[in-house]
């Protein structure tokens, strides 16, 4: 019986109320469901992205909602958010919970690939577009999955190509590369990899190491006795960070250090790795640092800079961009859609392709859903009398200082 | 003699209960979890949950039969459930089977690296456990490594949302959930679970009364393995898209073995009830209120602990003996 009554408790304890979509009347408000991690190892990469989803929600609701072509009105939207606690196994529970309890009308992934992974099938499933914000995963996009639209990020295979070029043009000879072996990391390790042996360097360092690793002191001794001027680190966050506080305790000085996160989570980085570990770092150079003065959606990055610290003061990074960006997307979809059917939303989200620029860069899909419009360039951390600021060095067209190599 | 003084006495001469109990109840501790995941999935359409919950039962009870029975608590289990749901993949991707089918090909994967484990068996308590968990790591280091990924797909996880069937997939979930418990009923009302008891109890006692010790645990392990190495594809052709780290995930051994010791384990009851109530709790408040959830997760486990370390079947027994106008038996 005990049995019997607990789930029946989980079957009505998390159930909330539903909005449906209606093909005759406008609903009276437009419900977004999502997950997110309040807390885990994803907690620091999810939460800035609900903030920036969240302030993108405050905005159109101050304007009386998102515009909807197919009703052309503005209708009020609303958030559904669960705390998926970084599991996947939960997030997988609370995305069908999201589609079949809750019936959202615009279902958001979690941050990354591994919380972005349990929605793709649901989501395909139920014929449920899913706006997958940074999950950048390679496995995710087929060619028969009509139901994923990549918001924010490139796949994960591109993000390297800029990186790839500036190592070939700085003719950077011997270089290391240390990955974390997930798919987001070694999807970019082969990558870069294959280009640079393209470009006729080949590494002296190819080595792949647990995503949980938290001390990179061994491996870099054995890295330092190949004397590479270059040691790229491809990680997560936890893995950037403990990589560039080793080398910093190490003493090393390579010629040039590069990690994925810094330019994502800079004042975390700044917190827990210090000014003397950054500075000269290289990084991918978010758009948070590109100037975007003219949009065709949303605010300049000026105006979300400012507005965006504002209402969530200290909070802004990449990521609260990226989430805000979500809600571009989201908005712009609506715009177009002739219904809020789920395929009149994803013919409204492919149309945006290619005639949409935001704070986060151009918006361009490709027919599998993925995005392929925002290229990363390289950025490195100068010395600053705020620790250290970012600016991007590569490509020249995006580049806003020179890059010091070899770093002093 | 006539035919009717031939007949078994209606009532056991040792319990002194009547003897139609002794196969209702154990048909009803497999009946009424079966009837309520049926019902529940009509009244309510997150079948994912529904799914979940089966499988945890299953762990559960797969715990109670290794740990229960023999007292070896394996912290390793989650091996077994990520070498089942890989296996499945495995089945899926490259031989293209169904999705049943691969889900029984996950549980052979399971007892498959049950046999391999083996050896451990001469560890004993918290090395034994220890020993376990460094293997279910080990196993995820093999699965995700990227010189593997022709065959594994190493760190990029399996897309199996070709064969992805919710219907199926929670049919299969309840199936191993009612598998599992029928297992645990015919092994405690058996001689071989008497032997299994047996050797949990002392196992040189045991053996010198003639039980081959080995043998026979080693057959529990197995059965235990095989729960989890189906459990573990059943979870990965429900969810259809993972990565390494969600099946081969520590997080799966720590629930089971938390369930099992809620529910109280060496019992039929105990372990159902522990996953169906701690994974309903776990989702009702864990998700909307974190920080809830952790206090009274944490809270309900040190008061089982401190005041019922048999769990909930403990309690109920406790509660049965203890009840107003007990008859007494003597």
């Amino acid at each position: 019986m005990a049995a019997a009554a607990s789930m029946v408790l989980a079957a009505c304890g998390s159930s909330s109320s539903s909005t449906t979509s209606s093909t005759s009347s406008a609903p009276s408000d437009i419900t977004i469901g999502t997950a997110y991690s309040g807390s885990g190892s994803y907690a620091t990469s999810s939460l800035p992205e609900l903030d920036g989803l969240k302030f993108w929600i405050t905005q159109e609701n101050k304007k009386g909602g998102v515009y909807v072509g197919a009703y052309k009105k503005r209708i009020p939207v609303k958030l559904v958010a669960y705390n998926d606690l970084s599991s996947a196994s939960t997030a997988a529970t609370l995305y069908n919970q999201l589609i079949t309890q809750d019936k959202v009308n615009i279902l958001v992934a979690d941050f990354g690939s591994v919380l972005t992974a349990p929605a793709v099938s649901l989501a395909e499933a139920h014929k449920m577009v899913l706006f997958d914000q940074t999950g950048t995963g390679i496995p995710f996009f087929t060619p028969s999955n009509k139901y994923i639209v990549l918001c924010d990020l490139p796949e994960s295979d591109i993000w390297p190509d800029p990186l790839a070029q500036f190592l070939i043009a700085k003719n950077v000879k011997r270089v290391a590369i240390i990955y974390a072996t997930n798919d987001f990391d070694q999807s970019q390790a082969i990558t870069l990899k294959s280009k640079l042996e393209a470009g006729g360097i080949t590494p002296v360092v190819y080595e792949g190491v647990p995503t949980s690793t938290t001390s990179y002191t061994t491996i870099l001794q054995s890295i330092e006795a190949q004397h590479p001027d270059a040691i790229l680190e491809l990680g997560y966050q936890p893995n950037d960070t403990a990589f560039l506080q080793n080398v910093e305790s190490a003493g090393l000085h390579p010629k040039m250090t590069f990690t994925v996160f810094p330019g994502q989570l800079l004042s975390l980085f700044q917190s827990q790795v210090g000014t003397a570990g950054l500075k000269y770092t290289y990084t991918y150079g978010t758009n948070l640092y590109v100037n975007y003065p003219n949009v065709t959606e949303g605010l300049t990055t000026s105006a979300f800079k400012t507005q965006f610290a504002a209402a969530y003061p200290g909070q802004l990074n990449a990521l609260s961009l990226m989430g805000y960006n979500t809600g571009l997307v989201v908005e712009g979809a609506l715009k177009n859609a002739k219904s809020l059917s789920q395929s009149a939303i994803r013919a409204g989200a492919e149309a945006l392709s290619g005639k949409m620029t935001t704070v986060d860069g151009k918006f361009v899909l490709n027919s599998e859903g993925a995005q392929t419009g925002e290229l990363l360039p390289v950025a490195q951390l100068f010395p600053s009398s705020a620790g250290v600021t970012l600016h991007a060095v590569y490509p020249a067209s995006q580049a806003t200082a020179s890059a010091v190599y070899p770093a002093p | 003699m006539s035919l009717s003084a031939r007949r078994r006495p209606a009532v056991d001469e040792e319990t002194k209960r009547p003897r139609w109990r002794g196969v209702v109840s154990p048909g009803m501790a497999v009946a009424i979890p079966v009837l309520v995941f049926l019902v529940a999935v009509h009244v309510y359409s997150n079948e994912l949950l529904l799914v979940d919950m089966a499988i945890y039962i299953a762990l559960a009870q797969g715990i109670n039969i290794i740990y229960g029975f023999t007292g070896y608590l394996p912290f390793g289990y989650f091996g077994f459930f990520g070498v089942g749901a890989y296996v499945a993949g495995y089945g899926i991707v490259h031989l293209g089977l169904s999705g049943p089918l691969a889900a029984l090909l996950g549980g052979l994967g399971g007892v498959v690296v049950g046999a391999v484990m083996l050896p451990l068996f001469r560890l004993k308590g918290a090395y034994f456990a220890l020993t376990t968990l460094a293997v279910g790591e080990a196993l995820y280091a093999i699965v995700s490594n990227p010189s593997l990924t022709s065959v594994t797909n190493g760190p990029y996880g399996l897309n199996l949302a070709a064969v992805y069937s919710s219907g199926w997939s929670f049919g299969m979930a309840v199936g191993l959930a009612a598998i599992s418990i029928l297992a645990v009923v015919l092994i405690k009302n058996s001689r071989y679970g008497m032997t299994l008891r047996a050797i949990r109890d002392d196992p040189y006692s045991a053996s010198m009364a003639g039980i081959n010790v080995a043998r026979d645990r080693f057959y529990a392990w197995l059965i235990a393995a095989a729960i989890a190495g189906v459990g573990g594809a059943i979870y990965g052709w429900a969810i259809s898209v993972f990565y390494p780290q969600d099946v081969f995930d520590v997080t799966v051994s720590v629930f089971a073995i938390v369930f099992a010791l809620f529910g109280g384990i060496g019992t039929i009851w105990g372990p159902t009830l522990g996953a169906a109530v701690l994974y309903a709790v776990y989702n009702v408040v864990g998700v909307s209120n974190p920080q809830y959830f952790q206090l009274i997760y944490g809270l309900v486990i040190v008061l089982l602990v401190l005041f019922a370390p048999r769990g909930l079947a403990g309690i109920a027994r406790y509660l049965h003996e203890h009840r107003p106008f007990v008859r007494s038996s003597t």
